[in-house]
């Protein structure tokens, strides 16, 4: 299946059924809500799939955690590195390792926002027309160098990211829970392309960026996959519903008084920064917290951390704000910018302050 | 920026205000410090290159002094040309002058005055060059303190108040400067941080500002010492003054007494010498009339123009003064020939005073030879007429004599018969016990110096010195119609001990006199017998037994030979024998300070060792309030409606913990949550990261696992406490947990006391840093808050500022 080259739709066909309109809080796991997990299954369940993705790509533990805390939190997650350090290969692997429906999406200039989303086509036979669902019907919806689609196609995908549902000929079709898509992109190379609007770069969650792995690492690759592409051997460790109750305890996540004021804080903090021109939205607080709450519980904690926060925030925030340009020529980074947020904003902690989250 | 420089600059120059007489050279100062302003904020508006824009700096000043100086002589009136360069150097020279032979308050000569410019002018090109292409904005004060020394050393009141305060002001504003405009734009301009700084040099300027005022009034017996108030450093000896009337003050305050003349005398008493007469006494300060007009080349014979009685007595001195430089020659009175100077000198028939005309009276040797009519009362006594036979100059007095003034003259001559016995009252009076000899009281009454406004607050205020008594003295005499004259010069000092063999004469008794002997006296005039001295200043000098009171006959004879003429009788002490009742300030207070003093030292030692150890105290007190388990009475259980009261257990242990840390050198930093702090104190020496990866003995490396384990769980519970979920079943049991805590900040201290160095340990428990930063946050708040206010204002005026600059640029 991953010989594809272009747009390809290889999902089977769902007969249309309408859908509730969504409710905000999206806890609904196919209409019912998921049983919570307790911390040790919880715990136990992150390691399984942690320690299978880290078994094929060597030394990326962090970039695998960061894409569980995605995946957890109910985000999207954006890969954008140079080409072979195995963006694709982070996305498949983390699908692979849930028993869950996967597709993959290879974007090119001419996919048509239908092969997405999927198409109404007249059946015969029945004499109807039948819904065929495109490839974001999925559990997991791997897009590749999402860069390349035209911006009509682009905003087809994202507008099912945003909402979980297709609505194609007036009819709403409910996205299968839990829904993440891994898009990846390819910073070199901008020829041709359609990069990202800031507006739907929101939309993802986290934005990671591979890196090259160290020299261990890299020599141990070549060891292991000379042969076999590792690939072949992952199996999935845990089910979808796993992962649903999974995603139902990080709910749970206690937030306090004072995480979120920090929270806010942060964000407040971009916005007044005089080296950006645009800081961090609403929603990308929103998001923050959320992959804060599953960065906690994947430390085995129930309530969060500024810790969390900040351990989530380069990666959540770095791609939602845009330079000012003497900062960009004075050679500032977004993610230097916001460490260095993270480094003078203040963590209150003085003792003396009451408890303000009761 | 350049205004903040011209500003500063001229804030300080208002300080040589006293440097100068008047103000007219406040112009040319500021049209040179503002055009070298202008010129360089004009420049680097051109964005022309620093190097250049400070060497166009130099060349406006050049063009605006040739423009100002020597109009004449430059080409289109402000281009130096060649003989631009012969009248500068005229200029430097005059100026030289001025500065060896005058003392402040100097009168604006073109000369001084534009030196003074020339200096104004470089120092803001310095202080240019300094805060803008090199970066150093706080090296600028420098420059202004090069300023400021001037009228700090010259004027006798020191700088004054206002320009040291607007030369601070200036200097503030120039570091403001500095940061507002960012003058390199090499640093971001983040907001925040640019105000944040300018915040902090302002409250830094505003604090030492306010130190720098308080302290000298905090501080006791910051009047004595090396330069007491009033004296000032003087680099170019002593007493060099074209109007020694002035320079008289100092000298007398100067505490070592340089200057030193020696002189060998024929008379059988120790010689007043005199250098000058004052003699009109108009204008704000009395200067000397030099008389050009009737002046006489050559002392070599010199003669009186009044007559004088034929039974003189005749005296040889000779005379070596050394270092002192002075036009005026110091010579005993009257003189009728002076032999052996060196260069060009002039007398004047009137006072015979002896004037260089090229020359000064630097290492000059030479032997005067003087003649003094017998002077006794009887013969003083006859003379009642007016006197007519010398100029009216020595009678007039101007119309501005204070009412007091003549009010005294009155009252004080009103029982006298004759002039002698007016004078004699006169003398009397200035004596008695109401008025006290006093360096100090003129210059903190604000009435040192002389005129006549200074004389109606002396005879107010009673007590002054030497000048204060002859000018008063010579003043009332006028009033009372006896002609009448300051001499200046020296009181005869005291004996070195010495002899000295001079031709044609036995040896003769040497004596010396340094500028701690300076004095003035009155002289008056009677006809037919000349110019008299009297000595109407307390404990100065000696008084003639002609001038001495007949009643008080016992004590002339002894005064002539009193401590006075001992050595090191310089400080002023009340002599026994004329003033009795002139008790000094302290003289008194000797003996009654023995018990205070040792009450004042057990109290302040005891002071001083509560203050010492209050910080351990406090420190102390603080942990135990912390870590006291809550009592029992307190304890409410969890299910309660409220938040369990023992949840701030951990809080408060935490807060034990992060002073701890601080007290051993790792402070919490704000961005840092709780878990980075403990992280960073685990990994820390004191904790004994190191020591244990090293793994020493085991019981060292057990007691520093059992410190990391502590701060790991201290931090977990305050984590737990903080941001975790409401209701936590771990608030049971309170006290327990409070007796944990206490137990993990137990093991943390000794991890950190084992680990940390002898003097780290020793400052966690004398000056705890947790505590001591607390303090002085404490103390200095009230500085932020004014800080704030004025960082606010001020950078309200800039913005106001650069709208209404920028306004201008837009219609031009």
């Amino acid at each position: 299946m991953d010989s594809k080259r272009h747009g390809t739709v290889d999902e089977p066909l769902l007969r249309d059924e309408a859908v509730v309109a969504l409710p905000p809080e999206r806890e609904t796991f196919n209409g019912h809500k998921p049983p919570v997990m307790d911390p040790a299954q919880f715990h136990a369940a992150s390691e399984k799939i942690l320690a299978a993705i880290n078994k094929v790509i060597d030394g990326k533990a962090e970039a695998a955690k960061l894409a569980l805390t995605v995946l957890l939190a109910q985000g999207h997650l954006l890969v954008e590195d140079v080409p072979g350090v195995g963006k694709t290969l982070l996305a498949k692997t983390l699908a692979r390792t849930i028993d869950c429906k996967v597709s993959r999406i290879q974007f090119t200039p001419d996919l048509l926002p239908s092969d997405v989303t999927g198409v109404s086509i007249y059946n015969q036979s029945s004499r109807q027309f039948e819904f065929r669902m495109g490839a974001v019907f999925a559990n997991i919806v791997i897009g590749d160098e999402i860069n390349r689609a035209s911006a009509k196609t682009q905003s087809a995908l994202l507008e099912c990211m945003e909402e979980h549902q297709v609505t194609v000929d007036g009819h709403s079709y409910q996205l299968a829970e839990p829904f993440m898509v891994v898009a990846t992109q390819n910073p070199i190379e901008m020829e041709g392309t359609y990069p990202l609007p800031e507006a739907q770069r929101d939309r993802f969650m986290a934005r990671i960026s591979m890196g090259y792995p160290d020299k261990l690492s890299e020599i141990e690759m070549l060891e292991t996959h000379q042969a076999v592409s590792p690939l072949a051997k992952v199996t999935p460790v845990v089910t979808s519903s796993d992962v649903a109750a999974m995603i139902a305890s990080v709910q749970q996540v206690f937030v306090s008084q004072s995480v979120k004021e920090y929270t806010v804080a942060l964000g407040r903090a971009t916005r007044d920064s005089a080296r950006l021109r645009l800081g961090a939205s609403p929603r990308s607080l929103l998001q923050l917290l959320r992959a804060a709450k599953a960065t906690a519980a994947l430390d085995g904690r129930d309530f969060v951390l500024p810790d969390d926060v900040m351990s989530v925030a380069e990666s959540v925030l770095a791609h939602r704000i845009i330079l000012d340009r003497k900062a960009a020529s004075s050679g500032d980074t977004p993610q230097s910018i916001i460490r260095a947020i993270l480094g003078s904003l203040p963590v209150s902690q003085d003792a003396g302050a009451e408890h303000r989250g009761n | 920026m350049s205004a903040a420089i011209a500003i500063a600059v001229l804030g300080t120059a208002l300080s040589l205000n006293g440097v100068f007489r008047g103000w007219a050279w406040l112009v040319p100062a500021i049209t040179t410090v503002c055009t070298v302003a202008m010129t360089l904020a004009a420049l680097r508006a051109l964005r022309a290159h620093s190097l250049l824009t400070t060497l166009g700096g130099l060349v406006s000043l050049a063009f605006i002094l040739a423009f100002t100086f020597f109009r004449q002589q430059s080409i289109a009136g402000f281009v130096p040309a060649g003989e631009t360069f012969d009248q500068f150097g005229k200029f430097l020279k005059r100026a030289g002058e001025t500065l060896v032979s005058e003392t402040a308050p100097v009168a604006p000569n073109a000369g001084i005055v534009f030196v003074a410019c020339a200096s104004l002018g470089l120092v803001v090109v310095l202080i240019d060059a300094l805060a803008v292409p090199l970066g150093m904005p706080a090296t600028s004060g420098l420059g202004l303190l090069a300023v400021l020394v001037f009228p700090a050393t010259i004027k006798p009141q020191g700088a004054g108040l206002l320009g040291f305060l607007a030369a601070a002001i200036g200097f503030i504003l120039i570091l403001g400067c500095s940061q507002w405009f960012a003058p390199d734009s090499r640093l971001p301009t983040d907001n925040a941080r640019g105000t944040g700084q300018l915040k902090r040099s302002m409250v830094i300027g505003a604090v030492a500002l306010v130190l720098g005022l308080l302290l000298p009034l905090a501080i006791p017996g910051f009047e004595r010492g090396t330069f007491p108030v009033g004296s000032r450093l003087n680099p170019w000896g002593v007493s060099n003054g074209l109007n020694p009337m002035i320079t008289l003050g100092n000298s007398l305050r100067n505490p070592t007494g340089d200057g030193r003349i020696t002189y060998a005398t024929s008379s059988t008493a120790p010689v007043y010498l005199r250098s000058v007469t004052i003699d009109r006494f108009d204008g704000d300060t009395w200067a000397p009339d030099d008389r050009e007009a009737s002046r006489r080349l050559g002392p070599g014979r010199m003669a009186p123009d009044y007559p004088l009685p034929s039974d003189l007595v005749r005296q040889l001195t000779v005379v070596d003064t050394g270092q002192f430089t002075s036009p005026y020659l110091p010579v005993p009175y009257a003189p009728t020939a002076v032999n052996g100077l060196s260069g060009r000198w002039s007398w004047d028939p009137e006072t015979l005073s002896i004037r260089a005309e090229d020359t000064n009276t630097r290492n000059q040797q030479y032997t005067v030879y003087s003649a003094l009519p017998t002077l006794t009362s009887a013969l003083l006594s006859q003379d009642n007429a007016r006197p007519t036979s010398i100029s009216q100059d020595f009678i007039q007095l101007p119309s501005n004599v204070p009412d007091i003034v003549k009010n005294t003259a009155k009252t004080v001559t009103a029982g006298a018969n004759g002039n002698y016995a007016k004078a004699m009252a006169i003398q009397d009076y200035l004596r008695s016990s109401q008025f006290s000899y006093s360096l100090q009281a003129p210059v903190q009454g604000g009435y040192d110096g002389n005129g006549m406004s200074v004389l109606a607050d002396f005879l107010e205020q009673k007590s002054g010195y030497c000048v204060h008594f002859a000018s008063a003295m010579a003043v009332m005499a006028r009033l009372a119609g006896i002609p009448s004259r300051i001499a200046v010069g020296y009181a005869p000092g005291h004996s070195t001990g010495v002899t000295v063999a001079v031709a044609g004469q036995e040896p003769l008794p040497e004596f010396e006199v340094d500028a701690r002997d300076a004095h003035a006296w009155p002289e008056l005039y009677f006809e037919g017998v000349g110019w008299v001295a009297f000595e109407p200043t307390p404990s100065r000098g000696v008084v003639p037994p002609y001038a001495s009171e007949p009643a008080s006959a016992g004590s002339p004879s002894t005064n002539l030979h009193d401590e006075n003429l001992t050595p090191g009788s310089s400080t002023p002490q009340p002599s026994a024998s004329a003033v009795p009742p002139l008790a000094g300030p302290g003289v008194g207070t000797g003996t009654s300070t023995g018990f205070g003093t040792v009450l004042y030292v057990v109290a302040g030692a005891l002071l001083l060792a509560v203050m010492a150890a209050s910080p351990r105290l406090v420190r102390s007190a603080i942990r135990a309030r912390r870590l006291k388990p809550p009592r029992a009475g307190q304890i409410r259980s969890g299910g309660g409606a409220g938040p369990a009261p023992s949840g701030d257990g951990p809080a408060l242990a935490w807060a034990e913990l992060q002073d701890l840390a601080t007290d051993y050198g790792i402070p919490p930093v704000p961005s840092e949550t709780p878990r980075h702090f403990a992280a960073r104190l685990r990994n820390s020496a004191v904790l004994g990261a190191s020591a244990a990866a090293l793994a020493g003995a085991a019981d060292e490396t057990a007691a520093d696992n059992a410190g990391q384990q502590a701060v790991a769980s201290l931090a977990g519970d305050f984590e737990r406490q903080r941001y975790g979920p409401p209701g936590d079943p771990a608030a049971n049991g309170a006290a327990e947990q409070a007796n944990a805590a206490a137990a993990r900040i137990v093991a943390v201290r000794a991890a950190f006391r084992r680990n940390a160095s002898w003097i780290a340990v020793l400052r966690a428990d004398w000056f705890p840093p947790s505590l001591m930063s607390r303090w002085f946050q404490l103390l200095w708040s009230p500085f932020h808050w004014l800080g704030g206010i004025l960082a606010a204002a001020a950078r309200r005026v800039a913005a106001s500022s650069q709208r209404l600059f920028g306004s201008i640029r837009w219609r031009r």
